[in-house]
């Protein structure tokens, strides 16, 4: 990327807020199918000054947080031993690729037979989302690190511990960040989703609460949200954590 | 990775070579023997599940038993609401994923073939590519109401955007010297586009249309649970409101089951037959 170019990347939003603005103000939308701008700006306000846009946020970002985390400790610590060992490993690899194909939103139906509307509900979707991605790439990642580097450690003296710390960890860790990522994909859109059906706050729900009403204005806001929230935490917790533990830690396999 | 897996299968066949078995009965076909060794993780999970609700005698609507779930199965399959639904679904998912990649593989290699145009998108097509199709779905439904349309538009923008960006980042990263490299010996426009450009891009392309049709048909089960148009995921969400928890989990069974039809039988051959065709494999 060169200099100046930074401010190219907004001129693709400046240009759909002014079509926007053309298009809901050419009278030919009502204002329940294509609210204006300037009211989706006054219902964020609104609903900001109540507190009730702040209240979903936190909502929104304490489960993925609490499913994620669970998630990624529980997908690694399994998926090492799972990778330590060939035969357990075997056995849990197929088992792994098939509820990674039914995860996230196809549980919600199951999920709230369990545990009811509400948080638990949620947060067990977006556990179930990302832990059969990170378990599976953690599986993989330990298997593809060199068996020499292993034979190496053993020989010198390092134990069980430190094989796990310093060789399988580090080696298998650009894996588990992939898997991280692409499971947080997959659980941010199941969150939303099971907001929508299962809960009685967040952003999800604020949207699908809004729809009852037909305040599309609040859906936008809503909608607005979650692409702002995600492009903060993309940008501030998932690109440094990549870049920072692939180069602090990861044994790049060179071609 | 591939490198390593290699030595186990050879090591057994020299070990073992052919006729000189273990014992004396007829040994299993090796297909077979595959087929056995990738179900036992699934009988023995079946096992697991029926020495709980054995053991623990759970509620039908919280865990019923195995036997139960196919017992359930059985007026799904013969009143063929399961039949009907799966292929409501299938066709949805090739209908909304086909015309993804129809309009978004041209629209990636267009957005990608400039620099500045490929700079200035970058963020724009991140933003929407986060905001699931789900979330817009309250917003469809009030432009097209509680309609075949409806899925069909979330399951589009879903699958839509990962496969625009990822065409443009697959060409993008295609190393210029390559295009130079034929450019310097006479080759035309064209010629860079179908020997280069579109080759290099390509398993970055097949990669957008994997994940695109991943979030799609994700996105189809949400908005089949709200629409309410048919569908397996409405089958989830009509099963879950009658409390039929052996419904829910057969429909989830089918669920993944179609999903591994779709990958094996469409996506990866895509990526195999494609990526092998035409891919530029770099070192």
């Amino acid at each position: 990327m060169k200099r100046g170019d930074s401010w190219l990347g907004v001129l693709p939003f400046v240009a759909l807020v002014a079509a926007w603005w053309v298009a809901s103000h050419s009278g030919r939308f009502s204002a329940g199918a294509l609210p204006r701008p300037e009211s989706v700006l006054a219902a964020a306000r609104e609903l900001a000054s109540t507190g009730e846009l702040q209240a979903d946020v936190l909502a929104s970002l304490g489960r993925l947080v609490l499913g994620a985390g669970a998630s990624v400790l529980l997908g690694a610590g399994l998926g090492i031993l799972a990778g330590l060992n060939r035969f357990l490993g075997d056995l849990l690899l197929p088992l792994a690729s098939f509820f990674s194909a039914v995860s996230g939103i196809a549980w919600i139906p199951l999920a709230i037979m369990w545990f009811g509307l509400g948080t638990v509900a949620v947060t067990f979707v977006i556990w179930n989302s990302i832990f059969f991605l990170v378990f599976f790439n953690t599986v993989l990642g330990v298997r593809s690190v060199p068996r020499i580097m292993e034979q190496a450690v053993r020989t010198l003296g390092g134990g069980h511990r430190v094989l796990v710390l310093q060789v399988f960890l580090p080696g298998a860790l650009p894996y588990i960040v992939s898997g991280i990522r692409t499971g947080l994909g997959f659980g941010w859109r199941a969150l939303i989703a099971a907001e929508l059906i299962a809960a009685t706050s967040g952003l999800g729900f604020l949207i699908f609460d809004a729809s009852h009403y037909f305040r599309t204005d609040r859906i936008l806001v809503g909608i607005g949200g979650i692409g702002i929230l995600w492009t903060l935490m993309d940008g501030a917790i998932l690109g440094p954590l990549e870049r920072r533990t692939v180069k602090r830690w990861g044994t790049v396999a060179e071609p | 990775m591939s490198a390593r897996s290699q030595p186990g299968p050879a090591l057994l066949a020299r070990e073992r070579p052919a006729g000189v078995g273990p014992g004396p009965g007829p040994t299993l076909p090796a297909s077979l023997r595959a087929l056995v060794r990738s179900s036992l993780p699934f009988l023995l999970l079946l096992a697991v599940w029926w020495a709980a609700t054995t053991a623990l005698h759970p509620r039908a609507t919280v865990l019923p038993s195995p036997a139960a779930a196919a017992r359930a199965a059985g007026p799904l399959i013969a009143e063929g609401i399961l039949p009907d639904y799966a292929t409501a679904s299938l066709k949805r998912i090739a209908f909304g994923g086909g015309l993804a990649i129809a309009l978004g593989v041209p629209a990636g290699l267009l957005l990608g073939s400039n620099r500045l145009l490929s700079v200035a998108f970058t963020p724009f097509l991140k933003f929407f590519q986060s905001l699931s199709g789900i979330a817009w779905l309250p917003m469809v439904l009030v432009w097209f109401g509680f309609t075949e349309r409806t899925i069909q538009v979330v399951i589009l923008y879903t699958a839509l955007f990962p496969i625009v960006f990822n065409t443009m980042t697959g060409l993008r990263t295609v190393p210029p010297r390559l295009a130079d490299g034929l450019r310097a010996l006479g080759a035309g426009r064209w010629r860079l586009v179908t020997d280069v450009w579109l080759p290099g891009a390509l398993p970055s392309i097949i990669v957008g249309i994997r994940l695109g049709i991943a979030y799609g048909w994700r996105a189809l089960i949400a908005g089949e649970m709200v629409v309410g148009a048919g569908g397996i995921g409405f089958l989830l969400f009509q099963s879950r409101s009658f409390q039929q928890t052996a419904r829910i989990i057969d429909g989830m069974v089918v669920i993944g089951l179609l999903w591994i039809f779709l990958d094996a039988g469409f996506l990866r051959p895509l990526e195999r037959y494609t990526v092998e065709r035409w891919g530029l494999v770099q070192r």
